[in-house]
């Protein structure tokens, strides 16, 4: 459905062009020329491209339009130019792929049609694809805040955006949820765990205005709070501590760039320089260890160094092939723009063509993968000294990297024009020279340049693809819900206006993260409850208008450590290479290289956020990818969260959990011995962030009293203890624990 | 946040009874199985096939060998062959231009004369239900691209394995089983461990389940130590009332009752996985059939047992590695082709010949494609005296089952058993002509991601006609 979706739209869109973007139609194609033309393919080419016979690749040449339709490879001319065409080149004798397959056309044959697409006007010829009137490529405008009927209920001029459009369709904000909930939400939001029952106490107890304030600004100066957000984007950077394939070749050094990001973001790093660094760290003037270290960015996915072939060409190939993973990577992240989607023809959606695809990766083309050394660490033969004190790099060595090729249909086999480096034309707002270094430069400077142009407070991408992600962790879901997409297939942009003044304060405020988080938390919108109301559901059932706040299942690392936090046993230590913990043994053979060792039963050295477990591509963390934790092999922008009994197994009986309820419930009794009234309630607080009511509490209480005595039945030697460890396993299981509202 | 589709529609219907409370409509075709991603779906066109058992000889069988005579390796035997080129060797410096005669004698088999060498005598019987392809190519020479490419088309990693896309295409009957299990080889996991099952950038819903021969089946079945199974209901008893006083207070939010309902399922699969694997349930002349009487074939023969108990419970694909780890343990030949394949051969001829049968005499063949094959095949070449080397340029495999012609050869290698040359079948075509046959166009089957359509067959793949029945 959705491919033939894809095609209506494409050939739609081709039409629409056709028709009214000039005064002429289909027929200034269909000139005469094109009679000698239909006589070349009738004798060579009909038999697989057309309707009557078979349509292969897509690609229908009855008529002039279907031709310029093209096939799944793309388009199959550039009009006006017959050497940037597909098709001319595929006719060439001696080009591979070619066409026919097996034959080859006259000479003459080749000339009819390249005069035919030579003579095709491009202007005619422009689709609607080709302009930028796109809403995501246009300057971020600072919309004026807008006049509401409501005065009273809006406390920062964001919420003036949202109610306005609210009242419009005839919809009223939700009541603001009751401050339990509230703290809660913010501790979640913002550091990834549970706030404690003193916490919330000091909280309820608080009546002063700002009471919330204080807690927002406690939570952004604690340190955890770069964990939890960092951990937000090593989502998007595809994080991991090896390589994947064959060998999943340990990266020791890989650690750096982690807590790198961790620190940039505990010590508001302006976005800007955040951006500098890890795309162009080396080529900064006062580069140090931690610009060098933040080129990471480019070394973080999979790799396959000793292994992809031995010929030139398939070094190249694959070399090639872990770049595009780099550009993907760098404008998914930066600029919500599918570049990829270029690199073996036009991109169908968005106007950017085959050759900016090419020109960014002449950016990145004189780039290479060095391993430097830390500081006190010596090189000795090309190797580090010591390979556990390094910097994995992805550094330019060269002031003139070599000429860049555009491949034809990506293939290595069929290089065309050598492309200058450049950003693509469509998304830039000025011309963007990128200059020849100085032939005694360190570097070619193109990827600074490149940087500089994300970065720039005129990029109309790069500040609203950041708030609609810092938006979609307040709120579980961004304004533009395909929060890597800007582009014509992405999802539709839900609150224009909205965006905009984001990104406008955002600019106007440094670019720095936690003023942002502030002003969206202490927003009326962010502080609305979460209940369901029957008449709103009714008016926005997706809630895109943003009538109530949404409620959340907590990511995998956020249940691991809130239950490592509940129980009193985790480990605040931060940094530093990736922790082991256990992993049941008879998974381990699942891969047999960069073994994960064999824990007989986990100490307090595994305890710590989930942030530092060791990411091992071959074999991912169980609890953390049965709950949805990226794959690091591509870009995750939003993470799926999924309810799978799989993951109710692994609550209910994996030894981590049990273990951890055990330790809970010591805790518990150590402090209030055998005070079951107290026990409960302490349980159920710190597990669920609200005291318990009074049914729970019998409910509770009974099933304390049953659990008892049938340990005691089974000859327990602890049956009090075994009944309150049966009460957090289930505290640590609940809705109420996983979901936040 | 929760979408606000109903979940509670299908709560307890089976494995499939899961609930995405998906942000982002990833899905291509998510409209109508939001609420249960395993929820079994019309396919494109009607099916052959209900379910695929893919027979993964890890490490590269030697296809010149078992299924691909080739009598003028005899004559060049300890010569050089025109065809050979040094770079398309993986051992460069072992293997060079000196062709290798197999140490094996070839017959042809059944009516329509299948040339099968002696290593597999069992599997020789059934040769008239196998439809055997000479004239397979991938793209690398060397195990952990070539096992991407067998398994997800692409010899990168982060494409969804075979087996997440025909779930997410069709969904699974299966009950209380996922529909996607994956059996390894005694020794272990081929390389590229868990990535070879992976589902890319699917919902983990889609992920290859490892099932194990002996105790659990699926990972976190029993409960942890000291806990009974009254003791855990008890606790699954107070939870439930817990979360349904949660549920009722929040009645819009259905992924509530959608978790609700995952702990019952799981609680029910505790039972019925491990029935599934109970293969006490089978009669003696059963276990015998598949080879389990038999300390070398012992393993292998479990699984393919276990393969036909869960296409019987409707599981979707089941992929069983023969070979595990790394060189001899696979069919990785460099050293002792002979060795090695007197091994791997012993371990699976009995196992594959009495799967054969078994689907057979029950009636399951017509419904279900057998894939015999492994990520490449081998050089034609010696390395190191006895053994061969890594070769993509052409191999075997071998289907059998529903929708297939069997008792057929097709394509063929050239005289050395080297290229490819006659009917060449790309891996994606090899997929598409599985898609074809459990109903799926490989052209329509698409997920969305990162703004494109993807396939498993990318831009390419055309439907081996010349084999369907």
């Amino acid at each position: 459905m959705r491919l033939v979706h894809y095609f209506l739209r494409v050939v739609l869109l081709l039409l629409t062009a056709f028709c009214f973007s000039t005064d002429t139609c289909a027929a200034d194609v269909e000139t005469d020329s094109f009679a000698k033309v239909k006589q070349v393919f009738v004798k060579n080419c009909v038999s697989c491209h057309s309707e009557a016979a078979k349509i292969r690749g897509g690609l229908d040449l009855t008529t002039a339009e279907k031709v310029l339709a093209g096939g799944s490879s793309g388009p199959a001319l550039v009009p006006g130019r017959s050497t940037e065409s597909l098709m001319i080149q595929m006719v060439q004798p001696d080009r591979m792929p070619h066409m026919p397959p097996k034959g080859q056309l006259m000479q003459d044959e080749i000339e009819t049609l390249t005069r035919w697409v030579d003579g095709i006007s491009p202007t005619v010829a422009k689709t609607k694809l080709a302009s930028r009137d796109h809403w995501a490529l246009q300057k971020v405008s600072s919309p004026a805040i807008p006049k509401i009927g409501e005065k009273d209920w809006v406390r920062q001029p964001l919420d003036a955006f949202v109610l306005a459009r609210l009242e419009s369709k005839e919809l009223k904000p939700s009541p603001q949820a009751d401050k339990t909930t509230l703290v809660r939400r913010a501790y979640f939001d913002l550091i990834g765990l549970p706030p404690s029952p003193m916490a919330i106490q000091k909280f309820l107890n608080d009546t002063s205005t700002n009471a919330f304030e204080k807690v927002v600004d406690e939570l952004l100066a604690s340190s955890a709070y770069g964990e939890r957000w960092g951990r937000h984007w090593l989502d998007l950077t595809r994080y991991a501590d090896s390589g994947g394939f064959h060998n999943d070749i340990p990266r020791p050094n890989a650690w750096r760039y982690r807590d790198y990001v961790i620190k940039s973001i505990n010590n508001d790093k302006p976005f800007a320089q955040f951006i500098r660094e890890q795309l162009a760290g080396d080529e900064l003037v006062d580069a140090q260890e931690e610009q060098l270290i933040a080129t990471g960015f480019g070394r973080n996915g999979p790799s396959n160094d000793d292994n992809m072939g031995k010929t030139p060409k398939d070094i190249e190939k694959y070399r090639l092939d872990e770049l595009d993973g780099v550009i993907n990577t760098t404008f998914t992240t930066f600029m919500g723009m599918t570049l990829g989607c270029a690199r073996c023809h036009d991109h169908k959606y968005d106007p950017i063509s085959q050759k900016d695809y090419y020109q960014v990766l002449a950016i990145f083309n004189g780039t290479s993968k060095k391993d430097l050394p830390l500081s006190g660490n010596t090189v000795e033969k090309g190797k580090l000294k010591d390979p556990e004190k390094g910097i994995m790099a992805l550094i330019d060595s060269t002031p003139n990297p070599k000429p860049t090729h555009l491949l034809w249909r990506g293939d290595i086999n069929n290089p065309g024009p050598v492309v200058p480096p450049a950003v693509p034309a469509v998304l830039t707002w000025k011309d963007w020279p990128i200059q020849e270094a100085a032939n005694n430069a360190k570097s070619s400077g193109r990827r600074l340049a490149l940087a500089e142009w994300i970065a720039s407070t005129e990029n109309p991408l790069t500040y609203r693809v950041l708030v609609n992600r810092l938006w979609q962790h307040h709120f579980g879901r961004g304004i533009v819900e395909t929060s890597g997409n800007f582009g014509r297939s992405g999802a539709e942009n839900a609150h224009p206006e909205l965006l905009d003044h984001l990104a406008a304060w955002l600019i106007e405020n440094g670019g720095q993260w936690k003023p942002f988080h502030k002003y969206i938390m202490l927003s009326a919108t962010y502080q609305q409850g979460s209940g369901h109301d029957a008449a709103s559901v009714a008016i926005d059932p997706e809630n895109r208008l943003q009538w109530r706040q949404n409620k959340r299942r907590l990511e995998a690392e956020a249940i691991r450590d809130s239950i490592l936090a509940i129980a009193g046993t985790l480990d605040p230590k931060m940094g530093g290479p990736g922790i082991k913990p256990r992993i049941r043994p008879e998974l381990l053979p699942a891969s047999q290289r960069n073994k994960w060792p064999v824990i007989a039963a986990e100490g307090s050295e595994h305890w710590r956020r989930s942030v530092y477990i060791y990411s091992k591509r071959q074999l991912l963390f169980p609890l953390l990818e049965l709950f949805d934790a990226p794959n690091t092999t591509d870009v995750c922008d939003c993470r799926l969260a999924s309810i799978v009994p799989t993951q109710a197994l692994l609550l209910m009986n994996d030894e981590f959990v049990a273990d951890q309820a055990r330790r809970f419930a010591e805790s518990l009794m150590k402090v209030h011995g055998l005070d079951w009234d107290m026990l409960i309630q302490q349980a159920y607080t710190k597990s669920l962030g609200r005291n318990p009511s009074t049914e729970r509490m019998s409910q509770a209480n009974l099933f304390i009293s049953q659990q008892a005595s049938a340990h005691r039945e089974s000859q327990s030697k602890t049956p009090d203890l075994d009944a309150l460890i049966d009460l957090c396993h289930v505290l640590f299981n609940a809705n109420e624990f996983i979901f936040i509202d | 946040m929760f979408t606000r589709r109903d979940w509670l529609q299908q709560a307890g219907v089976g494995f499939g009874s899961l609930a995405l409370a998906s942000l982002l409509n990833h899905d291509a075709h998510a409209a109508d199985r939001s609420s249960n991603p395993l929820a079994t779906v019309t396919p494109h066109h009607p099916a052959k096939i209900k379910s695929v058992i893919f027979l993964f000889m890890y490490g590269g069988p030697s296809h010149i060998d078992l299924f691909d005579p080739k009598p003028a390796l005899t004559k060049y035997d300890g010569q050089a062959i025109p065809v050979f080129k040094q770079d398309d060797v993986f051992m460069s410096g072992k293997t060079k231009n000196i062709a290798m005669k197999s140490p094996y004698k070839f017959a042809k088999y059944g009516q329509a004369g299948i040339d099968i060498s002696e290593t597999y005598p069992e599997l020789a019987k059934h040769a008239d239900k196998l439809c055997v392809i000479r004239s397979m190519h991938c793209e690398s020479n060397n195990h952990g691209p070539a096992i991407f490419q067998m398994n997800s088309g692409s010899i990168l990693a982060g494409r969804p394995s075979m087996g997440s896309w025909l779930t997410y295409g069709l969904g699974t009957e299966g009950e209380n089983l996922p529909g996607f299990v994956v059996m390894l080889d005694h020794q272990g996991a081929p390389i590229n461990g868990a990535m070879n099952w992976s589902n890319g950038f699917m919902p983990a819903a889609y992920q290859g389940v490892p099932f194990r021969p002996n105790g659990e089946p699926i990972a976190y079945l029993s409960p942890p130590t000291g806990v009974t199974r009254g003791r855990q209901r008890a606790r699954l008893d107070l939870l439930k009332q817990w979360n349904e006083g949660h549920a009722a207070a929040n009645p819009a939010e259905s992924a509530l009752s959608a978790r609700i309902a995952s702990y019952e399922l799981a609680f029910r699969m505790q039972t019925q996985a491990t029935e599934a694997v109970d293969l006490t349930q089978e009669s003696v002349r059963d276990q015998s059939l598949y080879g389990l009487d038999n300390k070398t074939s012992y393993h292998f023969g479990r699984n393919c047992l276990l393969a036909r108990r869960l296409v019987e419970r409707g599981v979707r694909f089941i992929q069983l590695y023969s070979g595990g780890n790394e060189g001899p343990k696979a069919w990785d030949a460099h050293d002792d082709l002979k060795k090695n394949h007197d091994l791997h051969c012993a371990e699976t001829d009995r196992p594959i010949a009495g799967l054969l049968t078994d689907l057979k005499n029950r009636g399951l063949l017509d419904s279900t494609l057998v894939i015999w094959g492994g990520e490449f095949g081998r050089t034609p070449t010696a390395e190191s005296g006895k053994g061969r080397d890594h070769h993509a340029r052409g191999f075997t495999i071998w289907l059998a089952g529903g929708g297939i012609r069997a008792g057929m050869i097709h394509g063929a290698t050239d005289e050395f058993g080297y290229h490819a040359v006659e009917n060449k079948v790309s891996v994606p075509d090899l997929h598409a002509t599985i898609l074809h046959l459990l109903g799926l166009d490989h052209k329509k089957l698409t997920y969305r991601f990162m703004g494109r359509d993807m396939r498993l067959t990318d831009v390419s793949g055309e439907i081996i006609k010349p084999i369907l029945a």
